[in-house]
């Protein structure tokens, strides 16, 4: 593939050796003159300095035989606009860009881009992860579906408990798939299981139903 | 008319004492409040500090209510970014931005944002004055 | 100075003949080697080994020029075509691979913008090298 990296800052710079290594042809495009001259020193003539939201510029870097083109600079309107005149200019079939701000993700959304990465988001998602006492983990996401699979905790407490799953009143868009209870076989819930403290549900839910699929399994 | 402007330059601040002056509601943001200074005593709108890049900030300003909104910040990049947010996001009917880069114009237009490039424009006009000038020597 | 192997880079500008002729009579002392190469500059637009009729045609005749040149001398070159990005890197990076203890290269007085000018090259080459480097400039005009 070739590969157009926009910002060959600390994420750009690490992407790119990344890339190459798996055989990619890579790109970066800077406007730092001193960062370009690292990549020359180490990497080879895979620099390029410029704007890469100028479409001069993208042009000269060949974007429109590009598979690929990844925004990764600190500013979100750079990237935003990196990336939109890379798809519509260029026709580049795919295009990501680095979030940092995250209440831009789903601008981004919006406004066509591929693919946006927010770290502040992905940090978070680890965090709930690694916490145990979180009671919703996100475990996968089905963005053209708009679903997800989450893995929710009955914490001690919880209204939940002791009920069975038909007298939860749960979202209609969203499934219970799987339970996992201490040391047992996981089992697919009947309506007539029955909720102990500490079970882990594993439930496919549609995101707007997130927060009340949390709530009935969780509210204490 | 209600507009909200992004950007208190030199263009900004003349460009809402204008439609001040005619009786518009004008609310104009900045990153700087600094930049306030170029707007004349005179004016009756409303500036706010503020990053025109942000939802909140665009709501703030009373974006949802508005029926223009321009976008002149020295950043092309801002200018756009911010002109989307205001056509897609809040769906304003007349949306304007400046872009410096001659090369990016249409494709703005392209998705929907109405753009006017200085640099064309300038370049435009100091070449019809130009041959005005020697039409009249000769 | 020892000299094995020779590297000299030609473009198709007015100095390389002077220049071939120069490397000649400095590897007749030691029987060294030389290594003509012609560098393909390749647009970014296009992919590296892409085959660009028209520049490898160029290429040729230069490289063809260079071993007739040789010969008038009485000497014989070994000639090389490569493709790359950037000129200067790829010649640094072809006397490294083939161990030579000098490069030797000739530029025309050129200017740029009204001043005088290395171009981008030369002065890379002269900075990154790490084998002796010798420059030959043609006169002004």
């Amino acid at each position: 593939m070739y590969i157009i990296i926009v910002g060959g800052g600390v994420v750009g710079y690490h992407l790119c050796r990344a890339l190459i290594d798996e055989g990619h042809e890579v790109l970066v495009i800077e406007k730092d003159a001193k960062k370009c001259e690292r990549f020359l020193d180490e990497l080879g003539s895979i620099c390029m300095r410029g704007d890469g939201c100028e479409t001069a510029i993208l042009a000269e870097a060949g974007a429109s035989r590009a598979d690929l083109l990844i925004a990764t600079t600190n500013e979100d309107e750079d990237n935003l606009v990196a990336c939109q005149v890379a798809k519509h200019k260029f026709n580049v079939p795919r295009t990501i860009a680095r979030i940092n701000n995250p209440k831009n993700e789903k601008l981004f959304k919006r406004l066509g881009i591929d693919c946006g990465i927010s770290i502040t988001n992905i940090l978070l998602e680890h965090i709930e992860e690694e916490i145990p006492t979180h009671p919703l983990i996100h475990l996968l996401t089905l963005p053209k579906e708009n679903l997800e699979i989450v893995e929710v905790k009955i914490p001690e407490g919880s209204k939940a408990v002791g009920k069975a799953v038909k007298q939860i009143p749960l979202p209609p868009d969203s499934l219970l798939s799987l339970l996992i209870r201490n040391a047992q076989k996981p089992q697919v819930p009947s309506p007539e299981t029955v909720f102990k403290a500490g079970d882990r549900i594993i439930a496919l839910t549609s995101t707007e139903s997130e927060q009340a699929l949390r709530e009935v399994l969780t509210t204490k | 008319m209600k507009v909200v402007i992004m950007g208190c330059g030199r263009v900004g601040a003349q460009l809402a004492s204008l439609l001040d002056a005619e009786g518009h509601k004008v609310t104009i943001l900045d990153i700087d409040a600094y930049s306030f200074r170029r707007l004349p005593p005179s004016f009756n709108g409303t500036a706010l500090v503020g990053d025109g890049t942000d939802e909140d900030t665009l709501k703030k300003a009373g974006i949802e209510e508005a029926d223009a909104f321009v976008a002149v910040t020295q950043g092309d990049n801002r200018n756009v970014m911010a002109a989307q947010i205001a056509k897609h996001i809040f769906n304003i009917p007349r949306v304007l931005c400046r872009i410096y880069d001659p090369l990016r114009k249409d494709l703005y237009e392209m998705l929907g944002v109405e753009a006017i490039s200085p640099t064309i424009v300038f370049a435009h006009l100091f070449k019809e004055r130009l041959e005005a000038g020697t039409k009249a020597k000769t | 100075m020892e000299l094995e192997k020779i590297l000299v880079p030609v473009s198709g500008n007015s100095a390389d003949e002077e220049t071939i002729k120069l490397a000649c009579s400095l590897a007749k002392k030691s029987k060294a080697k030389i290594y003509v190469v012609y560098v393909i500059q390749v647009k970014r637009s296009l992919p590296l080994d892409a085959g660009i009729e028209s520049e490898i045609k160029k290429a040729e005749d230069v490289l063809t020029r260079a071993e007739d040149i040789a010969a008038e001398e009485d000497y014989e070159v070994e000639t090389d075509l490569l493709q790359a990005r950037e000129v200067g890197p790829a010649i640094v990076d072809e006397a490294m691979e083939r161990e030579v203890n000098l490069i030797l290269m000739g530029i025309g007085y050129k200017k740029r913008f009204g001043m005088f000018s290395l171009g981008m090259a030369v002065p890379y080459i002269l900075k990154e090298a790490s084998c002796r480097v010798m420059l030959l400039r043609e006169p002004p005009p």
